[in-house]
């Protein structure tokens, strides 16, 4: 991939080629700048590659224009983000039901009822981002990930602005959803100990693949 | 389930109402005039139609300026016997004078007024209500007074309030109006046949035909008005009436109006009046709407994580739009219907800026149309001036989610020259469909808008036209001298720099802050200049040589009484006394002319107008003619003049505008109706009038010999001196109390009165527009709080202390003042000549001290608008505000 600053080119990614079987957990991991968000923000199609290109379910999202990126986005992936990005003037009942709202589907607060007692948040229906927890929010964000049962399901750094006891709950139920739902899990991570609970490791620097991994066979 | 655009728009709303308290300020304003206005046209409109019958005072009125002849009376008569209803008035204006001993304050008070009478019959009113304080039958209030005063006979009169200041009179009070004696015995409170009180030679006066005919002021060749009122029977067909009362009547003169054409003039004027304000209001929400779109831009910009969140999960630009564009809209609407409050408001204070102008009794009752109305327009331009910056949300990638801080449209643009970043938006909005429709679709709303409020498709085109030109220019103005600015070499002060570099800064709202003021300062600019020309022009133009009185209604008896009469009261005072005859205009060229035709069209005056005539033996002074030849019959030349005019038509010069629009040429003749009896006349000669002369002048002149026989009266004017007015009027009145007195000054200064009252209702509005600029400003300056909040912080902790901060921003400010002051101001110059060149045609005067004081006050303004919108941030601590990072 190429961002280009003036008349200078900067490569963020170069020569990345991986495949990712249905139902696998996936770690990203690198240093701090190596490439590892914006790796899973082109599998996201929240940005393009200037060279490449990217199959997602038997579709090229590289192609895609915006409209249909984001009709596929809605069908196909779920993101969880470090900062959480919950919005702040709806509930979290109202944030996890969002991805369906968003679709049109009229029952996605019955869904959300689902998935918020599923992260144990049952008690925290009608609270505020702001009224709840580091935790709290990213479990929410976590519901609202898997509210359209995603076939793929990406993480930034989920546990980054959580403390570790947190960190560790909102992970063991981030595992949970996935087996419940069956769904392909890439995540980018830090955390050494949270990548070891993935399947395969991808180790990225300078923008390059510089080791994959798999872990259990 | 509630929407979840409509959800997210509330939620945000309710949470950061304060965020939006200038989105509804800009809104509110611009509704709030245009509700306002509109209320008041509801209520003019419910005046004038919901009472039409009353205002004409019948279904059908019948009118001459003389007395009926005999031909007219027997068609009223035949009238009376198929069930129609007939009440008669008579109008005209006239001497009322008190007994010396009577009017207690001899010093001040004048003891004479020029009234207007109004001859009433026991019929009257037909329709509506007349109110008189005390509420007693008119019949009892107008009734002969048996007692009798000192002299007799005695009748009772009604009085208009301002008759009874002026004379130091109260209830009781005797008042000589001709060779009659009143008592005052009510005063009038509400006219049901006159709506407005404003245009008229002074205050009403009530009494009744029999008192009429004692006061014998009706003579021949008087100037009455003869109303004869007609109630129809019901279930009768108007037109048919019409119709055939034209037919009969048609060569008596007379004027025949329905109450669906009642009081067409003033209908026109007010008409015209809410028109004109109606789009100042409009003027002042699309100032309004320049807030609405910077806020809708700013808050936009605050609003990207959400917007690139939204589009992680799924949402794609169109939804963003949609979620936005509901919140916008709802933003508006309830900003409009703050505006329909303030409309309200505004339009229960209109009586006070119009005072004068409307009658006190006017209603001010708010109705529910124009305020849905109001709410309906505030929508539509909420949603014009919110569509264009939510289009920035189509640019909002969803990986900012994960690069918040690189702006990579920023990042990937090379510097680029204006011109080549001016073709390129071009380039771009030519290749964005999107673009093209919202363009499309904002400019239908504007001109839309602009269409409803002005009721016309071509007034809206030409108003949205002029509201964009005005726009290119002030812009094209700042463009200029921000050109200026940034060419000038400023001394090393870090602060003056920073102020003036602030202000090019993207993001900063310079340009739409200097368009909302220099809009309000242009359009005060041109309204105080054009009022500025047009009172000069009533109160100093007037001619010193100019008569200070005309004399009307002098009978032919009393031509050598009153000419004594001035020789002894202002000797050596040169005087000009002619006779006249009224007359109305009935054929030209041998063919008939239907006044019917004319009514309501431009300059149809001129064929449905009295025509007073006079003659002249010589041209008299400030004429000259323009076509044709002045008889002179001290030289008879000519074999025309050789003929007696017995023998030919008589000639008349007419005055050379009226034949143009009457469609005269020299040899045309004209058909007049001189009391029932045709005079037919030749053109001779066409003439300039001078009419800012104030002398005595006339549309059309006879020959002399042309008018022997006929009913004429005389009218005089003369050049009072000022000392000399009061015991000339009074003698006047008592030695020949039929001869009306009408004071030249009086009647510029109630003109000139009603000019101001009228000019200041305009610009009260217009300051309203000033306001809304300057709302739009802090709206500006409140979008980039923050980023201000953080800078004057970074100074701070640099050593700025708290007075350079100031000087810093008095400098950014004074800079946004004086710009939209210079444009503005530049602007209004321009937009008054053009009004006072073309359509006045008057000549355009600069007046250099109003203009300066103009800018200093935009200025003033400005800087004051600034420091409202930053003084808090100066208070913060830096510390607090850095660590906030």
């Amino acid at each position: 991939m190429h961002l280009s600053a003036g008349n200078q080119d900067v490569h963020i990614l170069h020569d990345i080629s991986f495949e990712v079987p249905a139902k696998q957990v996936l770690a990203i991991v690198g240093a701090s700048g190596s490439g590892k968000s914006t790796l899973l923000g082109l599998m996201a199609g929240l940005d393009r590659p200037t060279h490449g290109s990217i199959h997602i379910h038997g579709t090229n999202i590289t192609t895609l224009a915006e409209s249909p990126m984001a009709h596929f986005r809605r069908q196909y992936i779920g993101y969880v983000f470090q900062a959480f990005h919950l919005i702040p003037t709806l509930t979290a009942l109202e944030n996890v039901a969002l991805p369906l709202e968003l679709q049109g589907v009229s029952t996605g607060e019955d869904r959300a009822r689902t998935l918020l007692q599923a992260v144990e948040l049952e008690h925290r229906f009608h609270h505020y981002p702001i009224q709840l927890s580091g935790g709290e929010q990213q479990r929410v964000a976590l519901a609202r990930a898997f509210i359209s049962h995603p076939p793929l399901l990406l993480a930034d750094e989920p546990t980054g602005n959580l403390d570790s006891a947190t960190g560790n709950l909102v992970i063991d139920l981030l595992w949970q959803l996935h087996e419940q739902h069956d769904s392909t899990l890439v995540l980018v991570t830090h955390d050494t100990n949270l990548a070891a609970r993935a399947q395969r490791i991808l180790t990225l620097q300078d923008g390059a693949i510089v080791n994959d991994t798999s872990l259990i066979a | 389930m509630i929407p979840l655009p409509l959800k997210l728009a509330w939620r945000e709303t309710v949470n950061s109402w304060s965020r939006f308290v200038f989105l509804f300020l800009c809104i509110a304003l611009g509704v709030g005039a245009i509700v306002a206005v509109d209320l008041f046209a509801t209520n003019v409109e419910q005046a004038i139609l919901g009472d039409a019958r009353g205002l004409l005072g019948g279904d059908i009125e019948l009118s001459w300026r003389r007395t009926i002849s005999p031909k007219g009376q027997a068609v009223l008569d035949s009238l009376s016997d198929r069930n129609i209803t007939i009440s008669h008035v008579t109008e005209l204006a006239a001497m009322a004078a008190v007994e010396s001993n009577q009017s207690a304050d001899q010093e001040t008070k004048a003891s004479s007024q020029l009234v207007e009478l109004k001859a009433l019959d026991s019929l009257y009113p037909l329709y509506g209500a007349l109110k008189v304080d005390p509420a007693q039958p008119i019949k009892q209030l107008l009734k002969p007074i048996a007692a009798g005063c000192q002299h007799t006979p005695c009748f009772g009169a009604i009085a208009q309030k301002s008759l009874l200041i002026r004379l130091n009179l109260n209830l009781g009070s005797e008042l000589r109006i001709g060779q009659a004696q009143f008592i005052i015995t009510g005063i009038l409170l509400k006219e049901p046949d006159k709506i407005a009180t404003a245009f008229s030679l002074g205050p009403r006066v009530m009494i009744s035909r029999e008192a009429l005919d004692t006061t014998e002021l009706v003579k021949t060749g008087s100037r009455i008005n003869e109303r004869y009122r007609l109630q129809l029977p019901p279930s009768t067909k108007l037109e048919q009436w019409l119709g055939e009362l034209r037919g009969r009547l048609s060569p008596e003169g007379v004027q025949i109006t329905s109450y669906r054409d009642a009081q067409p003039r003033l209908r026109r004027f007010l008409d015209q009046l809410t028109l004109y304000l109606g789009l100042i209001g409009l003027t002042i929400l699309w100032v309004g709407g320049i807030g609405v779109a910077c806020t809708i831009q700013g808050f936009i910009t605050q609003k990207t994580p959400i917007i690139a969140t939204l589009k992680t999960l799924g949402a794609d630009s169109s939804q963003v739009i949609h979620i936005y564009l509901t919140q916008s809209l709802l933003l508006g609407s309830i900003g409009s219907l703050a505006g329909g409050l303030l409309g309200t408001g505004l339009h229960q204070g209109l009586p006070l800026l119009l005072q004068g102008i409307i009658p006190e009794t006017f209603p001010i009752d708010p109705t529910l149309t124009p305020i849905l109305r109001g709410v309906a327009v505030g929508t539509l331009a909420t949603l014009a001036f919110s569509l264009w910056p939510l289009l920035a949300i189509r640019s909002v990638s969803p990986s900012l989610v994960f690069r918040q801080d690189v702006d990579r449209a920023a990042f990937q643009r090379e510097p680029r020259s204006w011109t080549k970043e001016k073709m390129s938006l071009v380039k771009e909005w030519w290749h964005d469909r999107t673009q093209r429709v919202t363009s499309l679709l904002i400019t239908g709303c504007l001109l839309g808008l602009a269409c409803w409020q002005a009721h016309s498709l071509s007034l809206g085109l030409f108003f949205a036209g002029a509201f964009l030109l005005a726009i290119l220019a002030l812009l094209a103005g700042t463009t200029v001298l921000f050109w200026i600015l940034s060419h000038i070499h400023f001394p090393q002060r870090f602060l003056l720099r920073h102020a003036t570099s602030n202000l090019q800064r993207p993001g900063n709202f310079t340009k739409p802050m200097t368009l909302a003021i220099g809009i309000g300062v242009m359009l005060m600019t041109t309204l105080i200049t054009v009022q500025h020309t047009l009172l000069d022009l009533i109160e100093d133009q007037i001619p010193a040589n100019a008569p200070s009185f005309f004399f009307i209604d002098i009978q032919p008896d009393q031509y050598d009484a009153f000419k004594e009469m001035l020789e002894i009261h202002i000797p050596d005072v040169p005087y000009d006394l002619v006779p006249v005859v009224r007359t109305r205009l009935t054929g030209i060229d041998g063919q008939p002319i239907n006044p019917e035709d004319h009514k309501g069209k431009r300059n149809g005056w001129y064929f449905t107008r009295e025509y007073v005539v006079t003659t002249f033996p010589s041209l008299p002074k400030d004429n000259i003619v323009t076509q044709g030849q002045w008889w002179d019959h001290s030289q008879l030349s000519t074999s025309l003049e050789n003929h007696p005019i017995q023998d030919r038509l008589p000639r008349v010069s007419v005055e050379d505008e009226a034949a143009k629009n009457l469609g005269l040429s020299i040899g045309s003749t004209l058909t007049l109706n001189i009391q029932g009896v045709p005079f037919v006349v030749k053109v001779s000669s066409l003439r300039r009038v001078d009419w800012g002369s104030f002398s005595m002048n006339f549309f059309m002149i006879v020959e002399p010999g042309s008018l022997d026989g006929a009913p004429i009266t005389y009218i005089a004017t003369a050049r009072v001196p000022k000392t000399l007015e009061i015991p000339l009027q009074q003698a006047m009145v008592s030695a020949m109390p039929n001869v009306t007195a009408i004071h030249v000054g009086d009647v510029l200064d109630n003109i000139a009165k009603i000019f101001r009252q009228l000019a200041m209702g305009i610009q009260a509005l217009a300051l309203l527009c000033l306001i809304t600029g300057a709302v739009v400003m802090i709206a500006a300056i409140s979008i980039n709080r923050f980023r201000r909040l953080h800078e004057l912080a970074i100074l701070k902790a640099l050593g700025g202390s708290r007075r350079l901060l100031l000087f810093s921003l008095g400098t950014e400010f004074g800079l946004i003042g004086g710009f939209s002051g210079l444009v503005g101001i530049g602007l209004g110059c321009m937009l008054s000549w053009s009004l006072l060149h073309f359509f006045f045609d008057l000549t355009w005067n600069i007046n250099i001290p109003v203009l300066l004081t103009g800018l200093l006050m935009t200025v003033l303004l400005t800087l004051l608008t600034g420091f409202l919108g930053t003084f808090r941030l100066l208070s913060f601590p830096p510390l607090s505000v850095l660590r906030q990072e």
